[in-house]
């Protein structure tokens, strides 16, 4: 048997894979089943691998505790259903490696069997052709190879060639996939991943180490600061400080003081005290002021500071969390996810406690749930993800919070969170009806959406022309046009828009005063006894959608 | 002789005042720094110009009308030597009541041979109407004091009503309904459906989504609720939607027959202020109100 493997180089290997997964993301985004350009699956599993990556280390360095403070950053982490399903394939690595100063690869090949098993439990319905068997039959195929003369370089090197077949077999087993001419986009991370895994093994050295490529992972457009521009939001301006003894009196330190003036400079203030280190996040206009002023407590062990012109969308996250805290408990708190001004709006004129940025473009991370639960102080929190891949982090969110009884309204739409969010009625409702109330409110309604194709094929028996808009509910395309509101009427058509009471009209980033107006009389004049309604939606990527209840 | 008083919280306008011989009490309400008398200030109410500015944003207050104010109002009628009847808005909804009380014990120490009856018809706008005009008819009827109190003992609870609102905002400002959970904020497409209890408050029972859906409540509720429907009045309210108004009207007329009294009114400023633009309601002689 070949060298064992222990915690330093686990750790590697697992920077490894996430480093070549984030090279080819890109292509694991592009194997998108629908013709627009919302494919994020390379995205969403590399920051869910990354954020195991790069957890800081706590001083353990044996196996079992390096392999469980990478898979808890990993469920914190992760993002969409396959970044969900990837952090509890680590999850189960890690509980098979429990208490292991190291393993050979019997025992490790026994802890990938644990993580397939794990990754199996996190979905209610396992779908085959997806991430879960492409692993589950590489484990599989590896595990039966192994013999006294297994080197760890030939184990990885048969799961390697067992990934690759059974993904090429998804096809087969999907037929969405054989449909769109794609294989599964997670086993294909998958196989990235741990082929960045064997390149650590082989000796190869890791560039990446994990922080830091998070931030990279969405490009910044500096073009969007230039000579004209005004400062509006400031930077958001984060550190680590580490409290000095010549500084300061480090046992009569008040962290509420110390809050209180970071406060005067800045807002969407979160500061703690860790041991003798503050960990500092606020947005201000002044970020040299805030230094200074800091550095007369201790000197910065890390320090970041970003323009938020350029980089707004993702402050964006973190700024609605913090300080929201209500002081009294609440027996019902609503959390509901969305993106675009209009629509974030939308949801907190509705009662949303907290509205977690995302959506299709950028799937929340359980830990972003994890974090807006905790601005809302309520005995049940009812949670509304509005996105088929966004619930299992949701509901993984749900698992890891003890402080509240969450509960997760399974909502794929935001169509759906709307009328589920706007029907509620809590009143003298206990949280198993409010909840199931919720969910039937959900199901009544019918999201159309209105998006740009990416490329020329044929979908339902739709030609659909790239750049095209195309007009798709359920995944099923009903209509193509160059024009968006002719993409969105033909689609009110097919869906028999007239058949319903409620229209809402919601109006995306891409779409302008003038397209909405003119579909807004369009359906208008079409549908006399549908009571139409147009909200300035403002989010990315659907140009309208159209909520029909 | 009796002479009667109603407020125009009631609906009730100046010319309908005069059929029945009432006397009217303008509740004002306020906005940018002014303050409205009804039919003091204006003649007639604009009621499209009134709801559009409160489309636009603007929200009116309202406030209590003083003891003097009332003085002014009675004190004539009592040195006259007349006796007052004063069928009011629900007590539960304002201090106005309070301070109506305070003047009429001041004047009753001034005419102690006078006689003041007060009438509370648990309700505003068209749930007052109701029993605004029905007491009408009785005093032109020549009914005395006492027997319309005891008439009104029994019947002002078997008036009910029903409506729907578009923008909680208003109701929200105001306070004054409750049940509202308090998840609810401004409300795309969905409707709020409000009663009148006996206590005279106003109270959430639901939503309907959809106007249609929850015309369709409203006329549940006719229904269900309604009790020798058509040997009285059947009253529809709207705040600016007169094309729902006329709707609901004709789904009545569907069910009742042509023969039905309906009356559709404006809802007043006052009232207006605090349930919004595009509320529509109906009233009717019903089972005793929960």
């Amino acid at each position: 048997m070949d060298r064992l493997i222990d915690g330093a180089l686990f750790e590697n290997m697992v920077k490894g894979g996430a480093e070549n997964l984030y090279v080819n993301r890109g292509i694991v985004n592009d194997l998108n089943v629908f013709p627009i350009p919302d494919g994020d699956t390379g995205d969403n599993m590399f920051m869910t691998i990354d954020a195991g990556a790069a957890a800081p280390s706590d001083g353990q360095a044996d196996l079992g505790s390096v392999s469980a403070r990478i898979a808890h950053g990993m469920l914190l982490g992760a993002r969409g259903n396959s970044g969900v399903i990837l952090s509890r394939i680590f999850a189960g690595i890690a509980a098979g490696l429990h208490d292991l100063e190291d393993a050979d690869i019997t025992t490790f090949g026994q802890a990938l069997q644990k993580g397939s098993e794990e990754a199996y439990n996190a979905v209610s319905v396992p779908v085959e052709g997806t991430i879960l068997t492409v692993f589950r039959d590489a484990v599989s195929y590896a595990g039966k190879r192994i013999n006294n003369d297994t080197t760890l370089d030939g184990y990885f090197a048969d799961l390697i060639t067992e990934l690759r077949s059974s993904l090429a077999r998804t096809p087969e087993l999907l037929d969405v996939l054989k449909e769109a001419g794609v294989v599964d986009s997670g086993g294909a991370g998958l196989v990235y991943i741990v082929e960045g895994m064997k390149h650590v093994i082989d000796g190869g050295e890791v560039t990446h180490a994990g922080q830091g490529a998070a931030s990279n992972a969405k490009q910044i457009n500096i073009e969007s600061f230039t000579a004209d521009s005004e400062l509006e939001f400031g930077y958001c301006t984060e550190f680590l400080l580490r409290l000095q003894r010549s500084k300061t009196d480090i046992e009569k330190f008040d962290i509420n003081e110390f809050t209180e003036l970071v406060k005067s400079m800045g807002d969407s203030v979160v500061s703690f005290l860790d041991g003798t280190i503050v960990k500092v996040h606020v947005h201000t206009m002044h970020p040299g002021e805030v230094l200074n002023e800091c550095q007369k407590y201790g000197e910065f062990l890390t320090l970041k500071i970003e323009n938020m012109m350029l980089q707004h969308n993702e402050t964006v996250i973190e700024n609605r969390f913090e300080i929201k805290k209500e002081k009294v408990r609440k027996k019902f708190g609503v959390v509901t996810v969305a993106s675009g001004k209009g629509l974030v709006e939308t949801f907190e004129s509705l009662g949303a406690d907290a509205v977690v940025d995302g959506g299709q473009s950028m799937n929340p991370s359980s830990g972003d749930f994890i974090k807006a639960f905790e601005t809302v102080n309520a005995d049940t929190i009812l949670v509304f993800p509005n996105n088929g891949n966004v619930i299992l982090a949701a509901m993984q969110a749900a698992d890891m919070y003890d402080k509240a009884d969450i509960r997760v309204i399974p909502t794929k739409t935001v169509g759906e969170g709307y009328s589920a969010l706007s029907m509620l009625d809590t009143e003298g409702k206990t949280a198993d009806e409010v909840a199931e109330e919720a969910e039937e409110y959900a199901q009544g309604v019918v999201t159309g959406f209105v998006s740009r194709a990416g490329r020329t094929t044929e979908m339902d028996g739709v030609s659909i022309i790239d750049g095209d808009y195309i007009g798709f509910s359920d995944d099923v395309v009903y209509s193509d046009s160059p024009d968006k509101c002719e993409a969105a009427s033909v689609l009110c058509d097919k869906l028999d828009a007239g058949s319903y009471d409620v229209l809402l009209l919601l109006a995306g980033e891409g779409a302008t005063a003038e397209e909405a107006q003119r579909l807004y009389d369009d359906i208008s004049e079409k549908y006399k006894d549908v009571e139409i309604i147009m909200r300035d939606g403002g989010q990315p990527l659907h140009d309208f959608i159209l909520v029909l209840e | 002789m009796l002479v009667i008083f109603t407020d125009t919280d009631t609906d009730l306008t100046p010319e309908k005042a005069k059929e029945f011989g009432y006397h009217l009490i303008s509740m004002p309400y306020s906005y940018d720094g002014k303050t409205i008398y009804p039919y003091e200030d204006f003649e007639v109410f604009e009621s499209k110009k009134f709801y559009d500015m409160l489309r636009a944003g603007t929200i009116p207050t309202t406030s209590a009308i003083s003891k003097e104010k009332y003085i002014d109002y009675f004190e004539p009628f009592f040195k006259n030597g007349d006796d007052i009847m004063y069928v009011h808005l629900s007590e539960a909804m304002t201090m106005t009541i309070e301070n109506m009380r305070a003047a009429v014990k001041e004047l009753q120490e001034k005419y102690p041979e006078r006689k003041f009856y007060a009438v509370d018809t648990k309700g505003i706008t068209i749930e007052s109407l109701s029993i605004v005009y029905e007491i009408g008819d009785l005093y032109k009827a020549g009914k005395t004091a006492e027997e319309i109190i005891e008439w009104a003992k029994e019947e002002v609870d078997r008036f009910s009503v029903y409506f729907f609102a578009d923008d909680l905002k208003f109701f929200k400002r105001s306070g004054r309904v409750s049940g509202f959970s308090a998840a609810m904020g401004t409300l795309i497409g969905v409707r709020p459906i409000i009663y009148i209890n006996r206590e005279g408050k106003m109270i959430s029972i639901g939503k309907e989504r959809g106007k249609k859906n929850a015309l369709n409540r409203l006329m549940k509720y006719l229904e269900e609720k309604g009790d020798d429907v058509k040997s009285h009045r059947i009253l529809i309210a709207h705040s600016d939607a007169e094309e729902d108004a006329n709707e609901l009207a004709a789904r009545v007329r569907e069910k009742y027959g042509d023969d039905c009294r309906i009356e559709i009114v404006v809802a007043n400023p006052t009232a207006g202020s605090h349930c919004g633009p595009n509320c529509l309601g109906i009233s009717f002689h019903s089972v005793k109100r929960d």
